[in-house]
């Protein structure tokens, strides 16, 4: 904290030299993204608001609001909505219960090599290209998978469990993709947390769940809900895994955004479709964000 | 050592859990890959080579992986050079857009995927310039979700790099520039290298984005893959995954040489 500090102070002070007015740096990033990633997206989501016209990729330049009346009126995209949000709900509360756990380990393990390879693990498990997990639970939960073909085999059931192409399916996918996220989300808090704490409470006489509870949940509060509002914010931005978990039978914002585009080539309502999506995952950043700030005690 | 706070025993137990759900699926696609049947079931039928070797001569797989590869590789050298230079201005300007721009910079990764490719699908369409269905197009949109990465870990060595070396530098008559390069460039190497492997990795695996990019004669691995698991479910798509699991594994082991891991997760 003091470094920080000190090194805020003299990055002030620094001499001008060391600030000529370098813009021509920042100069080729700005330009890259202003030219494809801010026109296209604000066009896009200006196309959402022009008349739909099916097929055709043009602006018609009348302005309506009938994609966003067809969005809230018709049952199928509504509740498409709300499909979206509970999973993303239910996702978020799983990989937080299961990822606690092994971000604690990892935050307070006393072995260096522990902590070394769990983190290994959760990062490398991360950066595998999800296609690759989602293979692997395919090949896991599939009606002659290996689950299903165990139990067969071994006489504990007569019919296949219907683990995937359902809701149950989506979830579980979901869980593996983005529990990485959660773990790393909440090592830093628990890291933060001094350990004192817990021991004072423990040499006083308390129990572990009684310390865990009283002292180390409620301090690990803002990496809580910045894990759980950036895992919310994954799971309901997700295409791949409704698309492959679901079967195409759990119909989520974005299977809705790419059938639009790519099946009946509706594109216009396509983009108030995203238009709604990017809404709903910018509230969750918003509030990730918050918490972040309030994690950080104003640093960030 | 003993620990000082025990973990209790039902965290050790979920923690496992945790550790079985990150891991299972990745080594059920090994092995899928090394399995000598048709298809991964119990009791598994035995150990062959012979899905590797479909591998490579497959007509999808094998010039899927070779275009992923590639595609990354161009991807992560572009992103590089324009994240880095972005980072140093970011790490050293007083101008009052730092903010802005470091909000401007991280946008691609919280739009949606879905969102940021059907956006520039219809962008390429629109301005007819010779970008949809080619692979500039696809390299553009990796080039934007990868420089986010780039920009994050140079950052984070700039931030920690002390100036007064280079201050030291120019007090002993290097110019800016000679500064600049002869010294702090090789002590933030280590920050740059961290950002082209994430760079690499986050464009080697990237799905939704390119899923409206790409087209049947320009398919990279995930695409490949998931046609695969959508129409056919080869296990030489496993294969091709285990080859994929070795890229990242080296990797991250790379990653976590350069950097520190702790400092990092600290900073998060």
């Amino acid at each position: 904290m003091a470094e920080l500090t000190a090194d805020r102070v003299w990055m002030r002070q620094r001499p001008a030299w060391l600030l000529p007015n370098m813009w021509w740096l920042v100069v080729p990033a700005i330009l890259f993204i202003v030219l494809f990633f801010l026109i296209p997206v604000l066009s896009l989501f200006a196309s959402s608001f022009d008349e739909a016209s099916p097929g055709v990729l043009t602006f018609q330049g009348r302005l309506s609001w009938d994609n966003y009346e067809r969005i809230f009126t018709r049952p199928l995209y509504y509740t498409a909505i709300f499909r979206s949000v509970w999973i993303g709900m239910a996702v978020s509360l799983i990989c937080l219960v299961v990822g606690y756990p092994l971000a604690f380990v990892i935050a307070r393990s006393m072995r260096p090599g522990v902590v070394t390879l769990l983190t290994i693990l959760v990062l490398a498990s991360m950066q595998l290209d999800m296609v690759i997990r989602l293979y692997g639970m395919m090949v896991l939960m599939g009606d002659r998978g290996l689950i299903n073909s165990g139990l067969l085999a071994l006489g504990l059931i007569s019919e296949p469990l219907p683990l995937m192409y359902n809701a149950f399916g989506v979830i579980l996918g979901l869980v593996q993709v983005t529990l990485p996220y959660m773990i790393l989300s909440l090592i830093g808090t628990i890291r933060s947390i001094d350990p004192a704490l817990e021991e004072a409470a423990r040499s006083l006489g308390s129990s572990r769940w009684h310390v865990m509870r009283t002292i180390t949940w409620p301090l690990s509060l803002p990496g809580v809900y910045a894990g759980t509002l950036l895992v919310f914010a994954l799971a309901i931005s997700s295409y791949v895994v409704p698309a492959l978990m679901g079967g195409w039978k759990v119909i989520t914002l974005p299977i809705h955004i790419y059938q639009q585009i790519a099946e009946v080539g509706r594109w216009q309502f396509g983009a108030a479709v995203a238009v709604v999506l990017f809404l709903t995952s910018l509230f969750a950043m918003a509030l990730y964000i918050l918490a972040l700030r309030r994690n950080a005690g104003g640093r960030v | 050592m003993n620990e000082i706070n025990p973990v209790p025993f039902a965290f050790r137990l979920l923690a496992g859990l945790a550790l079985l759900v990150l891991l299972v699926p990745v080594a059920i696609v090994v092995m899928a890959g090394l399995n000598s049947g048709e298809y991964l079931t119990f009791p598994p039928e035995g150990i062959s080579l012979r899905w590797v070797k479909g591998f490579f001569v497959s007509p999808t797989f094998l010039p899927a992986f070779k275009l992923s590869f590639g595609l990354a590789l161009v991807t992560t050298l572009v992103s590089t050079v324009l994240g880095t230079l972005a980072a140093v201005f970011l790490t050293r300007t007083r101008s009052r857009a730092r903010e802005l721009l470091r909000g401007l910079f991280i946008l691609p990764v919280i739009l949606p995927g879905v969102v940021l490719g059907l956006a520039l699908y219809v962008f390429y369409i629109w301005t007819d310039i010779g970008l949809a269905r080619s692979l500039t197009g696809l390299l553009i949109g990796h080039v934007l979700v990868t420089m986010p990465f780039v920009i994050a870990t140079v950052t984070a060595s700039l931030v920690d790099f002390d100036l007064s070396i280079e201050e030291a530098a120019r007090a002993l008559g290097a110019t800016a520039a000679q500064a600049f390069v002869k010294v702090t460039l090789p002590n933030i190497a280590s920050g740059i290298t961290a950002g082209t492997i994430f760079a690499f990795i986050v464009s080697f695996g990237q799905f939704e984005l390119t899923l409206f990019l790409s087209t049947p004669d320009l398919q990279t691995l995930p695409i490949a893959m998931y046609t695969s698991l959508r129409y056919a479910f080869e296990p030489t798509a496993a294969a091709a995954g285990i080859f994929a699991i070795f890229l990242v594994t080296v990797s991250t082991l790379l990653t976590s040489r350069l950097v520190n891991l702790k400092k990092m997760l600290r900073r998060r």
